[in-house]
């Protein structure tokens, strides 16, 4: 018996915790919609109380944008020359010591970021490998004599005055180290293509569909 | 050490006459030149032709220049500099492979001269003997490095001609002729008249391939002069309609070129300009040729 009228009570005790939950839950939506959890525990008696939320802070944080998964790169728009400005224009820096190419790179990123030419892009390019084969006057076999390693880096930047662009090249022969060579090329989108790798898997797929 | 682009439109002195022009220049060459500063792609053929005569005569120089061949000498400090750091850099650096190599071979060797050699074990470790080992490369390769000869860094052991475009390698050299103004004999960067119907650019470039016995090929930098330099004729050569001459610089860098050793030019560093132009016209021509 005694379990039975324990089993109502909690019944009845349940249903009228529903009825109340429901009617104050779109309230709570509304108002508090982090405090759902809350809607079936004891805090809500306290919510006459004048400290009620005292502790609450994120309603005044700027809402911040929900989190995306990671977007592909995509690539930076190439800019256009006009007659003021030359477009994105790519200085390439190549040669065969490491420490005198990135020291020269570096050079002329610091000088542009003087001048204030604004800088896109550094980056550098896979080393080259290049094997130096000897043949020898006696024997037809050729061996290896040594391997050379090429290391390229890039410095991007748009808008180059047309003005400063005299001064800036001069500059930046004047001061090129010896074994380094200095090309400048407008940016195009091979170029930036030529930077991924290919993914034989996926090409080969594609060529299934199509 | 900007070179003074935005100076370089001075104020002529527009005279408005109406009498049949002598020299028969068409003096637009402050308008075209101002136009060319704003658009750089158009080159400026259009001339309007004006009835009305500038008195300056207009000239159009090239200032070329021949850009180091090799780094610059270090200075004293810049080498015990380079030293400390070059000794600090040994001190923390680890041993590469080709060292660990050879350290082994060496304390093999002291191992195999040593009396308890053991001799299946060591080879059991190593598994055989390598048929070239670390200190022979190395011996090779020094042989190797005496057999090159590094060239001479400076060439001017001999005392090469101030002709020469091979002088002081390390550092940029600008090309000086001799010619005759005003019936003297100076030394200044080449020059020539300006002619009716081109920009000046096209002046600079016909003075560099008018150079007698020389052919220079050289990029020219940019479309705008960098440079002007002015002056009144002296008071006996002054007529009506010309006052004065203004000579306008462009920069060009060499690519290619010889010359024959003949007198007439001259390469000569920056700091030695003092020595050869005149004072004026060394104050202008300071100001855009950079000393790097």
């Amino acid at each position: 018996m005694n379990p039975v009228i324990l089993n109502l009570q909690l019944a009845l005790h349940s249903r009228t915790l529903d009825r109340a939950a429901l009617l104050l839950r779109a309230s709570v939506s509304v108002k508090h919609p982090i405090q759902g959890s809350l809607a079936f525990s004891n805090e809500r008696q306290y919510r006459t109380m004048p400290t009620h939320g005292i502790g609450k802070y994120k309603h005044l944080l700027p809402k911040e944008a929900p989190k995306k998964k990671k977007e592909r790169q995509q690539m930076k728009q190439i800019k256009t020359a006009t007659d003021a400005e030359y477009g994105t224009l790519n200085v390439k820096v190549s040669g065969y010591d490491m420490i005198i190419v990135e020291h020269y790179s570096q050079y002329i990123h610091n000088l542009c970021n003087r001048l204030g030419v604004k800088v896109a892009e550094s980056y550098a390019l896979p080393t080259k490998s290049t094997e130096v084969m000897v043949m020898p006057e006696q024997g037809t076999k050729m061996y290896v004599d040594a391997i050379l390693k090429t290391h390229e880096r890039i410095v991007q930047f748009s808008q180059l005055n047309v003005t400063l662009c005299p001064i800036f090249m001069e500059v930046m022969l004047k001061n090129q180290p010896e074994g380094v060579q200095l090309s400048v090329k407008p940016h195009t989108e091979a170029d930036y293509q030529a930077r991924f790798k290919a993914r034989p898997e996926l090409e080969g797929l594609m060529a299934q569909i199509t | 050490m900007a070179a003074p682009c935005s100076r370089m439109a001075s104020r002529p002195l527009w005279q408005f006459i109406t009498n049949v022009r002598r020299t028969g220049l068409k003096h637009t060459g402050v308008r075209q030149f101002s136009l060319s500063y704003a658009c750089r792609a158009a080159t400026q053929t259009s001339s309007k032709t004006e009835s009305v005569a500038s008195p300056w005569k207009l000239y159009g120089a090239v200032c070329l220049q021949r850009l180091p061949v090799i780094s610059q000498e270090r200075n004293p400090i810049e080498d015990q500099f380079a030293e400390l750091m070059h000794q600090m850099e040994l001190e923390r650096s680890l041993l590469s492979e080709h060292e660990q190599r050879l350290l082994e071979d060496a304390e093999r060797m002291t191992r195999k001269q040593a009396d308890n050699y053991d001799s299946d074990e060591e080879e059991a470790d190593y598994g055989g003997q390598e048929t070239i080992t670390a200190q022979d490369q190395d011996d090779t390769w020094e042989q190797n490095l005496k057999h090159f000869q590094p060239a001479l860094r400076d060439r001017d052991v001999g005392g090469t001609p101030l002709g020469s475009v091979e002088r002081c390698l390390g550092d940029s050299l600008v090309l000086l002729v001799q010619q005759t103004v005003a019936k003297e004999n100076i030394w200044l960067l080449p020059q020539a008249p300006w002619e009716a119907g081109e920009t000046l650019r096209q002046t600079a470039e016909r003075v560099l391939s008018s150079l007698p016995e020389a052919d220079f090929k050289a990029t020219f930098l940019g479309n705008t002069p960098c440079g002007v330099y002015r002056y009144k004729f002296p008071k006996d050569v002054r007529t009506e309609s010309c006052v004065g001459a203004k000579v306008f610089f462009f920069k060009a860098l060499l690519s290619a070129g010889s010359a024959s050793q003949k007198e007439p030019f001259l390469w000569v560093k920056k700091t030695d300009l003092q020595g050869y132009l005149k004072p004026s016209y060394l104050e202008k021509v300071d100001r855009f040729i950079l000393n790097l």
